[in-house]
């Protein structure tokens, strides 16, 4: 079937504002996105910049806005979108490098903020940490987290406040606040309880809905936003 | 535009009705306040209200100010529980019925008074 891709583009070097470049094109509804996109760069137009590497929904490249929602191009087929009209613009938010490439640079200096990394005891067991199945199941949905942005760049707080560190942060703090081996939950929980933490969730769930890895995201913020109320974590 | 679902346009509209009722308010103190100038500044002020687009401007503030609250509600809910978020969008059908109830009386209570010429 014929398919036009609306693609959003721009060159900060050439053009002084991004414009629209209509593609139209043979697809089969069983294509990913990304590989219409690879079919426009390769056969049809060398100059259309975006970032893909895994391909398979694991590394979280390819995070673009398609038809107005934020997904991953390698996770959506054609026929998932049933439209052959389809507009691709870049992930909103970030400074846009070219066409669909953001700088995302301001995005993982949030994610370093929360301090992501394990923090465990200052003289660390002679054996391995003990975690029972309970315990892991609470941090279970914040592990699988792939730091894609399609969350934090959905979020219309973080549009317009970039100072939020956004729903992506959170996700990764509460993946160490709620693990039972880690040391340092009070120190993050003190840095989501500044003015540009977890306080700027307005719960518009569009990160919930965006998130390629299922993960109930505001759900999570509203668990961090408990244990700051209620002292518990 | 950024195709969210519920969850977004609750969150406008919160906005929205929250700066329109902000908009009434300061309006609503300057008129009261208007007094301080004497009777008459006081009751040309008011005459201005008796038009139209105030009498039904006051039934939008009603709606605002029943939605804001509604949906208010709604995120104390999702805030203080843990089973908000899962029936948030259920909860923003339930606060938009209760805003329509509110809206509906605005109506039934000031479109016969406006048609009246009250």
């Amino acid at each position: 079937m014929q398919a036009t891709f609306k693609i959003q583009r721009y060159n900060p070097e050439k053009d002084k504002k991004p414009y629209w470049a209509e593609y139209t094109l043979e697809v089969d509804a069983k294509d990913r996105i990304l590989d219409i996109l690879h079919k426009i760069k390769w056969e049809m137009d060398g100059s259309l910049s975006f970032r893909r590497s895994c391909a398979h929904g694991i590394c979280g490249s390819d995070a673009m806005m398609i038809n107005g929602k934020n997904r991953l191009a390698c996770k959506v087929l054609m026929m998932d979108l049933g439209t052959t009209t389809v507009t691709v613009e870049a992930i909103r938010g970030l400074p846009v490098e070219k066409d669909l490439i953001v700088d995302m640079k301001p995005f993982f200096d949030s994610y370093e903020a929360v301090m992501p990394y394990f923090i465990g005891d200052a003289v660390p067991p002679a054996t391995e940490y003990i975690q029972s199945h309970a315990e892991e199941k609470i941090i279970d949905a914040s592990t699988k987290c792939i730091l894609c942005a399609c969350c934090t760049t959905s979020c219309p707080i973080f549009w317009v406040n970039g100072q939020y560190l956004g729903p992506a942060a959170i996700v990764q703090a509460h993946r160490f606040i709620f693990d039972s081996r880690d040391r340092a939950g009070a120190q993050r929980l003190e840095i989501l309880n500044q003015t540009t933490g977890v306080w700027r969730c307005r719960t518009a769930y569009n990160c919930t809905e965006a998130c390629p890895r299922d993960i109930p995201i505001t759900e999570i913020i509203g668990q961090v936003k408990r244990a700051l109320m209620y002292g518990t974590a | 535009m950024y195709k969210g679902n519920e969850g977004q346009w609750a969150f406008f509209l919160h906005r929205l009705s929250g700066i329109a009722i902000l908009l009434y308010l300061i309006l609503h103190t300057v008129s009261i306040s208007s007094v301080l100038l004497g009777e008459s500044a006081y009751g040309a002020i008011h005459e201005i209200y008796k038009l139209l687009i105030f009498r039904l401007g006051l039934i939008a503030v009603a709606g605002a100010v029943a939605y804001h609250s509604f949906n208010g509600l709604r995120i104390v809910i999702m805030d203080f529980t843990g089973w908000g978020v899962k029936y948030q969008r259920q909860l923003w059908y339930a606060s938009l019925f209760f805003a329509g109830i509110v809206i509906v009386a605005a109506l039934a209570y000031n479109i016969p008074r406006i048609l009246g010429g009250e």
